[in-house]
């Protein structure tokens, strides 16, 4: 472990975001807007601050180990979430740098939670950088910077394990650079689909561009106050409901479909199985809304549809205040929000394959009661997953729960109701964005107070690492030589 | 360039390393998932589980794309079935198997163009009694290759405290025997290679490497405080495939070769095959038996058991008993860098050398040939000189670049020059180069040639 490695990569993330600052800058030029200067002035401190660490540190000629691996991910997303947070700070858009803090790590962590009260009072510059670090983080900045800096190739197999989602990653192409590569493209030619087709929906360029990238990303920034419902068009509500189901999509598998090789997508398990949850959910939250809220059918469809969709892939978008719904409709979106989108998507949480898998292994429990002397191995796509994958998956669910309700316990006691602590702490942790109670679709997280506001912060950033990547940070054993 | 490796072990390891550092797309295919998870861990390559001679497994790893196949598993059989597949399935250009069993690579038939169309068998025995072979032809050295049709030796030979070269600069031992053709390209020193400079100072641990022309090696190898005397006799340790092979290659080429073997009915059988070599059955290890076979005089005792330890072992004792030179089989590479503090000249792995042999064919083409040095840290790289490249019309000494490399022998019109600082590469000489593996992206944009031109 030598701390030399970490500040040489620190410094590339670093001037890497500095870069990205530039689309803001621009935005804010062509409006003229008053917060012109501090982005200018964060986009100068990354570009200074990045390229003195890079002189002063040389890259050691070795190879990225195990741990090292962690550590570049790990440090990498809070150092980006902290200078993703200085515009927002050095413009007074918002006023403390907690609240700075959470916005840039619900953004870059795909989360899409805020704490801004006005949001369409916000500048243009401001908003599309909100939306923009929704869309680097999706597919997961240090991918992008694997896929275009060739200087972090050496060990980028350790990056990637760390930072892709899901319980295995396996590489589409043998040099993990062009595996990032195409992973980027597929995800900037959706992002580039929607886009037009919610410029064919008489979206305005400036929104249209903003939307995409947070749809793609599963991330949920808006730029309206009451989201996607402001639109109150039943096409975009349908455009952007199905870009979510792709975005929480197996992007390895949205390459094998593009490339022609259709079923490798629908023979699936996990692909197949998230359709079910969400048809299942649909219907389900469909039949509360018509039995309890009275709405009929067509509306109820396009409603359940949209937010069991939103909160399932962990995007967070609202078409209508949900916190409204009777009891039955909120608390599956709150039982959805533990599910999450495929692994190598870019939704967060529990994520499919996991509970699907703990599924077939109950079933496997209750089948060798019945045969006691079976053998029977739990099978993904026709061929045998391994024990110790079955006992990560385990260990991953386990810490799930527990951190979860670690984290709901100190809420309450900073005095959030239950549901509201409760459901802040799913929609941090599993990266969806709006809760119920205080924090729902039409309210946001500012009441919270800023211990709060850092802790949730803190599940934003171990929610979308996959817990691992974070937690292994505070194990002593990792630090010592 | 797509690569296919099949096999995880050493071989398929370590020539998965050096591709992929070469910037190809390898993927490497095993049916043991643990063997796989190593090689995943340290390499920037894709695996696919699965047997080598399943043709699922095999397009499941990209045989369609593949320019080149590399069989190197432990079993003969599935690296000749996956070559087949490879030619029947997809027309894959170049495969390459690794064969070890005798009675399939000696029946040229099966492996020609209308079987099974393998265009380099490839055993690691046969590499390593190759590599053996080639040291006999220079006394003292720890390494010996040869380049432009063997005219020209590259040997690294080992000092010790108190030789007579020691606190000599290398400029001055040049200068002390003009009329003789010796450059000194690099120095080992100290776990890592240097490249030599005229005012270097040799020490007395040094391995240095020495450049000169074959006829000429034994007068030069006396430059550096050896006696110039040639091998003769030699007793080689284990009648195995290694051991046949050497010793009948030796004997043809006239030395005094002794072989012991412990089987008595393997003795039988290398007694009527050998014509003049001496079979003795006996135990390597026994002291008697050396001290009665005279084990001072021999000038190369070789060992070349299957069995590691003994091999080791019996060297040192050999040794001990005043055998002038030991080389020692060895298949353990964790073992290789320990053989020079325990006292054995030579050490031989014929899995490093199946890796070195693969790796030359893979490599060949515009460059004329390269060769790994010293466990791969440098390359030795056989060239034509084109008229673009920057090292052509400039005397030598003016060459600023690369730093890492150093040009060790031209050939001009069938004359082999070993050169000094005033001398010229023209367009169209074949050059030989020597060159740290950092240096090797410099050395191949002064060439304006890329080393990995097929």
């Amino acid at each position: 472990m030598q701390f030399i490695f970490l500040l040489h990569n620190m410094s590339l993330l670093i001037f890497f975001l500095g870069i990205s600052m530039s689309l803001p800058l621009v935005v804010s030029f062509i409006y003229s807007e008053q917060d012109f200067t501090a982005f200018l002035f964060s986009f100068l401190v990354c570009l200074f601050l990045g390229s003195i660490l890079f002189l002063l540190t040389k890259r050691p000629k070795r190879e990225i180990s195990h741990k090292e691996g962690f550590a570049i991910v790990a440090v990498g997303w809070i150092v980006v979430a902290f200078f993703g947070a200085l515009p927002y700070f050095l413009s007074g858009s918002l006023n403390s740098f907690s609240d700075a803090f959470f916005e840039s790590a619900s953004g870059f962590t795909t989360t899409g939670a805020t704490v801004v009260t006005n949001i369409e009072a916000l500048n243009h510059a401001t908003l599309m950088w909100r939306c923009f670090t929704q869309w680097l983080g999706g597919m997961g900045i240090i991918l992008l910077s694997i896929a275009i800096l060739p200087l972090l190739g050496v060990g980028g197999m350790q990056l990637y394990k760390a930072e892709v989602p899901g319980p295995v990653t396996d590489k589409l192409k043998p040099r993990i650079g062009e595996t990032a590569k195409i992973l980027w493209k597929v995800y900037l030619l959706f992002t580039f689909l929607e886009f037009i087709l919610l410029r064919a929906g008489g979206m305005s360029f400036y929104d249209a561009i903003c939307h995409s990238f947070a749809t793609m990303a599963t991330g949920g920034f808006s730029t309206k106050n009451i989201s996607i419902e402001a639109f109150n068009s039943a096409y975009i509500d349908g455009v952007i409901t199905f870009f979510m189901l792709l975005a929480g999509t197996n992007f390895a598998l949205h390459y094998q479909f593009l490339k022609g090789n259709v079923n490798s997508l629908l023979k699936d398990e996990e692909f197949r199985f998230y359709l079910l949850i969400i048809l299942c959910s649909v219907l389900l939250v469909m039949l509360g809304l018509v039995l309890f809220d009275g709405h009929d059918l067509l509306h109820a469809f396009r409603l359940a549809s949209f937010q069991v969709v939103s909160i399932m892939t962990t995007t967070g978008f609202s078409s209508v205040d949900f916190e409204q719904w009777s009891d039955f409709g909120k608390y599956f979106l709150l039982v959805l929000m533990f599910v999450g989108g495929c692994a190598g998507s870019t939704g967060g949480s529990i994520k499919v394959v996991r509970i699907y898998l703990l599924l077939k292994q109950g079933y496997r429990e209750l089948y060798r009661l019945i045969h006691p002397h079976a053998i029977v191995h739990v099978k993904f796509n026709n061929s045998r997953v391994p024990s110790e994958i079955m006992d990560s998956i385990w260990g991953f669910f386990f810490l799930y729960m527990v951190l979860t309700v670690f984290a709901v316990v100190i809420m309450s006691f900073l005095g959030l109701d239950m549901v509201s602590a409760m459901t802040s702490v799913a929609a941090s942790i599993g990266n969806i964005g709006p809760g119920l109670g205080s924090v729902g679709p039409s309210d946001n997280f500012s009441a919270i107070p800023d211990v709060g506001k850092w802790i949730l912060s803190f599940c934003m950033i171990m929610g979308r690492l996959e817990l691992y990547t974070l937690l292994i940070l505070f194990i002593p054993e990792f630090w010592r030589k | 360039m797509e690569i296919l490796v099949i096999g995880a072990g050493e071989v398929g390891f370590n020539i998965a390393e050096r591709l992929s550092q070469e910037d190809k797309d390898v993927v490497v295919i095993d049916s043991s998932e643990a063997n796989l998870q190593r090689i995943k861990d340290s390499l920037d390559i894709k695996t696919v589980c699965g047997s080598g001679s399943n043709p699922k497994t095999l397009l499941e790893a990209g045989l369609k794309q593949a320019d080149i196949l590399i069989a190197v598993t432990d079993s003969d059989e599935v690296n000749m079935i996956a070559c087949l597949i490879a030619g029947s399935q997809s027309k894959v250009p170049v495969k390459i198997a690794r064969i070890r069993n005798p009675e399939y690579s000696e029946n040229t038939t099966i492996l020609d163009k209308d079987h099974l169309d393998i265009n380099l068998a490839i055993s690691p025995e046969r590499e390593a009694a190759k590599v053996i072979l080639k040291m006999q032809d220079v006394p003292h050295a720890t390494s010996v290759s040869e380049f432009l049709d063997g005219k020209v030796k590259l040997f690294s030979l080992k000092m010790r405290p108190g030789c007579s070269v020691e606190g000599k600069a290398l400029k001055d031992i040049s200068f002390l025997h003009p009329g003789k053709n010796v450059l000194v390209p690099a120095i080992f020193r100290d776990g890592r290679i240097i490249i030599a400079r005229g005012n270097d100072v040799i020490k007395g641990n040094d391995e240095i490497f020495v450049v000169t022309e074959s006829e000429n090696v034994n007068r030069v190898v006396s430059l550096f405080g050896f006696e110039a005397e040639t091998i003769k006799r030699v007793m080689i340790a284990g009648g195995g495939n290694i051991g046949y092979y050497l010793a009948s290659n030796l004997e043809k080429k006239g030395y005094s070769v002794k072989v012991i073997e412990r089987n008595s009915e393997r003795c039988e059988k290398l007694a009527s095959d050998l014509t003049k070599a001496l079979v003795l059955k006996g135990d390597t290890s026994d002291q008697s038996l050396l001290k009665e076979e005279n084990i001072a005089n021999v000038d190369c005792f070789i060992a070349v058991t299957n069995d590691d330890e003994a091999n080791i072992l019996s060297s040192l004792l050999a040794r001990q008993m005043g055998a002038k030179k030991v080389i020692t089989l060895v298949n353990k590479a964790g073992y290789i860098p320990l053989m020079s503090t325990v006292g054995i000249d030579v050490a031989v792995s014929p899995r490093l050398s199946t890796v070195s042999g693969i790796l030359q064919y893979v490599r060949k083409g515009k460059v004329l040939s390269v060769t790994s040095i010293h466990e791969e840290n440098a390359e030795a790289i056989e060239v034509m000189a084109l008229e673009t490249s920057d090292i052509v019309n400039v005397p030598l000494k003016d060459i600023k670049s690369p730093k890492g490399a150093i040009i060790g022998a031209i050939e001009r019109e069938g004359h082999v020059i070993i050169p000094k600082g005033d001398d010229i590469v023209l367009p169209g000489d074949k050059v030989l180069i020597f060159t740290l593996r950092s240096s090797i992206p410099d050395v191949e944009k002064a060439l304006t040639v890329k080393v990995e031109f097929f």
